[in-house]
């Protein structure tokens, strides 16, 4: 376990400080004006700004950091960088950097942070240390400890009042931008977003592994209203880019009602993940039977196929109990998408949602699924995969919202994969994306419930299509059909195909969960650490 | 007052609820077909029901408002 020492810590002997000034060794002025000046840093943007920003519902960012980490762990870097005014050599006035940064722990385990400050500037470039931005990233990098990202305003991004301080502009670079990518192939990255957050802001929630935003609170938009207002558009910042849009487009991973909660997810999501991709996710103690049947998996799935059923108490009832962590909820929802532990292994876990048009891969459910297929690869977590999938969405929205390229970019991403798979099939599996169950090209582990229904097409629709011109030159149009229907019935059952070990095993529902503890009991020795051949793209 | 929104695109079947109806975020207030499958779609929200907002057998567009929810 890590622990940073705690400051202030005596080291060799102690003088009083009038022995010190005898012997000429007194530095105590010296350190006077460090703590006078870390006393003016922790003033922040003063008495009315800290005030302002708790009349909008928000904390501060100390008293962000302080919730975050565990309790005295945070080490702050670049206690009193900020911009000072000197009358001579007097220093007269002191405004902090308007970022905090440093490191600490989380559950006992370091994660470098930095956090905007709005009650300077409204977090505006033209008050930040651009070093200082930076060197919490490259903390992360370089020790190979996860980052969060605390952003409120633009986090170093620009204001057309540098003009007048610097007195010439510049092509657009963002230095450093090369190790907060690196980062993303490297150690676990959290963006959070706590205020209005605009521009390189933006970009530092959204280049992330996870990434939230607090509802009401929260918006984030390439530009605000006022610059949108000169291209013809009159929006409010909620409306604009508010969490009712951006935690249902994907922009970011997740909406929460509380910058508490916010801080609460972000300690869970960090808690089954490594380090960095150097090393394996830490397998916990697990007090929930592996081998525990769940009733009612034996009467979940509707015979009928037109009716749905929901996948998510399935999901529940499978995992080690409560330790499924839903990522994505209101986007992309033919898909859930989340962590879980398996008898005590961090995986990620894919499921199909019928509620969402019968579990579809839609375009925006493509993304949140390549997200967590390369998530998981990146940090070495075993993949659980509940398929009820008729196949892509069809229709015209569908071929507006270009699904089938999302789609691809999804299959290349599981494809490319390279931790173990583990595939239940629990009731449709269609047409290409029912092919992307599992990667092609590797073992996967797959079990079948008898609910199980496959095919390149279902016959609903299928058959119209194979049979139109049969169809078109009987009699009794309705009447063949119902022959030919049943006829293809007939050959369709779960068992025909596991005869020809199209599918592996065909199991009893109820013994889902021992299986996939089997299988991650397997698949965890099968974990290698390192850098993946696929890195991570944001 | 909130407006819930069809999570798919398809055919609303029919209304599960009528104006006046109290519901809370499972109940199911519409049936959608959308591949093939019937749909149910819930409330999300508590509230009461004061407005439907599209015709039965009418073609949705995903996102498209279906009922309107009061306190």
């Amino acid at each position: 376990m890590y622990q940073p020492a705690a400051s202030g810590a005596a080291v060799g002997v102690a003088l009083d400080r009038s022995t010190r000034g005898r012997l000429g060794l007194n530095w105590d002025k010296e350190l006077d004006e460090v703590a006078r000046r870390r006393v003016l840093a922790q003033r922040m943007g003063g008495p009315e700004k800290v005030a302002r920003q708790h009349e909008n519902g928000k904390l501060t960012v100390r008293e962000r950091i302080e919730r975050l980490l565990d309790a005295d762990s945070f080490r702050e870097v670049g206690s009193i960088a900020g911009a000072a005014r000197y009358d001579g050599t007097q220093l007269v006035d002191f405004v902090p950097a308007n970022q905090v940064a440093g490191h600490g722990t989380i559950d006992m385990r370091p994660v470098a942070i930095v956090g905007d400050d709005f009650t300077v500037r409204g977090g505006a470039s033209d008050a930040s240390v651009y070093e200082k931005l930076l060197y919490p990233e490259r903390l992360a990098h370089d020790l190979r400890m996860p980052i969060v990202r605390l952003v409120d305003g633009t986090g170093g991004g620009g204001s057309v009042r540098t003009l007048e301080s610097m007195g010439f502009t510049y092509v657009p670079a963002l230095p450093g931008w090369h190790i907060l990518d690196g980062n993303l192939t490297r150690v676990p990255v959290i963006g959070l977003a706590l205020g209005s957050v605009a521009g390189l802001g933006a970009a530092r929630v959204a280049a992330s592994h996870y990434s939230l935003m607090v509802r009401e609170t929260a918006q984030i938009f390439a530009a605000g209203p006022p610059v949108v207002a000169h291209a013809g558009q009159q929006v409010t910042k909620e409306e604009l880019g508010g969490s009712q849009l951006h935690a249902r487009n994907g922009t970011v991973d997740d909406e929460v009602e509380s910058e508490e909660v916010a801080f609460a997810r972000t300690r869970r999501f960090l808690s089954y993940l490594p380090r960095s991709v150097y090393e394996l996710p830490a397998r916990v103690a697990c007090d929930d039977d592996p081998n525990r049947r769940e009733d009612s998996l034996a009467t979940i799935v509707p015979h009928d196929e037109r009716k749905v059923y929901t996948m998510r108490p399935i999901v529940e009832a499978i995992v080690d109990r409560a330790s499924f962590f839903e990522i994505g909820r209101l986007w992309g929802r033919s898909v859930i998408c989340g962590l879980a532990r398996f008898n005590g292994v961090a995986c990620a876990l894919l499921a199909s949602d019928p509620y969402h048009y019968g579990g579809a891969w839609t375009r925006a459910s493509s993304e949140k699924l390549t997200r967590l297929v390369d998530l998981a690869d990146t940090f070495h977590l075993p993949i659980v995969h509940l398929v009820d999938v008729p196949g892509f969405q069809i229709g015209v929205d569908a071929e507006r919202a270009a699904t089938i390229r999302a789609g691809v970019r999804a299959m290349s991403a599981i494809e490319r994969s390279s931790v173990p798979w583990c595939t239940i099939l629990v009731r449709k599996c269609f047409g290409v994306a029912g092919a992307a169950n599992r990667p092609a090209g590797r073992l996967s582990m797959r079990y079948a419930w008898p609910s199980g229904s496959w095919g390149s097409l279902p016959i609903a629709g299928g058959l119209e299509a194979a049979y139109r011109a049969d169809l078109e030159a009987a009699a009794d149009p309705p009447r063949l059909r119902a022959q030919i229907e049943e006829r293809l019935r007939a050959v369709t059952s779960p068992l025909r195909s596991a005869e020809r070990f199209s599918v592996e095993e065909i199991i009893d529902p109820r013994d889902t969960r021992r299986l996939i503890c089997e299988f991650v009991q397997l698949a965890h020795h099968a974990l290698v650490p390192g850098p993946t051949a696929q890195p991570f793209r944001p | 007052m909130k407006r819930l929104l069809s999570p798919v695109s398809g055919t609303l079947r029919e209304y599960l609820v009528a104006v006046g109806d109290r519901v809370t975020p499972e109940t199911e207030v519409a049936r959608v077909e959308s591949m093939k499958m019937e749909i149910p779609v819930l409330a999300e929200f508590s509230g009461r029901v004061t407005a439907l907002l599209a015709n039965p057998s009418a073609t949705l567009e995903e996102g498209q408002p279906l009922l309107e929810l009061g306190a």
